[in-house]
């Protein structure tokens, strides 16, 4: 690890959150908050696409439980490179991983083809959790990359009660 | 700007962006209470802070 004097911790994501809890908590909520913005498979097939994207091996070995009990099997996963053309996608998939693709290249790029493609699948609600869920997933993975954090627990293992709102961040 | 879905209301925010609090409401709370978690952030070293700025600018590819 880069950074000296880390507390102790099962994954390098819990060692930056004991060292810093206030941050890495709200972080933290913010992951999960994301997750119940939108749904799992979707999210979780852009989490792995802009884990290629960005180069994150760490990000693309890890799977989401939440996903996997939606029903999103490994099969489907190996094909996500191929996702314009493969038939194991459907277009709602295909609008959505459109959208991230650009999103993550150069979010100045998303057009307003991109964005009534996934309105039309998720209606205005839909597409607008699933734009601030890419976000919030974009946003941790750079944090991660940036920190050095390869290994992170699942989504649901990330959240923990936060310290009180007016604590101040011990180091 | 004109918003691309549409909203449920034309107000505007403090900022004078389209008012979208009515959207995904608690994603919209986590993230405020992270952005007040980050601006508390005054105790990191400036070596630690540094460092980061560095890291990040690899990252990004920025080499300014």
């Amino acid at each position: 690890m880069w950074l000296d004097g880390l507390a102790p911790g099962d994954t390098d994501w819990d060692r930056f959150a004991a060292t810093w809890p206030v941050p890495f908590g709200a972080l933290a909520d913010v992951v999960a908050a994301a997750w119940d913005a939108t749904d799992p498979v979707l999210l979780e097939l852009c989490r792995l696409r802009m884990a290629t994207l960005l180069a994150s091996p760490a990000e693309e070995a890890r799977r989401t439980g939440r996903a996997r009990a939606a029903g999103l099997d490994d099969a489907k996963v190996a094909d996500l490179p191929r996702w314009p053309t493969s038939s194991r996608f459907i277009d709602r998939e295909r609008a959505c991983l459109a959208l991230a693709e650009q999103f993550v290249i150069d979010a100045n790029g998303v057009t307003d083809e991109h964005v009534a493609a996934v309105t039309a699948h998720l209606g205005a609600d839909g597409c607008y959790g699933f734009v601030q869920a890419l976000s919030v997933v974009e946003t941790f993975q750079r944090a991660c990359l940036t920190l050095g954090i390869d290994s992170v627990p699942d989504v649901d293992a990330l959240t923990r009660p936060s310290p009180p709102d007016h604590a101040e961040v011990p180091r | 700007m004109t918003p691309r879905i549409p909203l449920p209301s034309d107000e505007l925010n403090p900022l004078g962006l389209p008012d979208t609090s009515a959207l995904a409401p608690a994603l919209a709370a986590a993230r405020d209470q992270l952005r007040r978690a980050a601006f508390r952030m005054r105790s990191v070293d400036p070596v630690t802070t540094e460092l980061v700025r560095i890291r990040n600018a690899r990252h990004q590819t920025c080499f300014f």
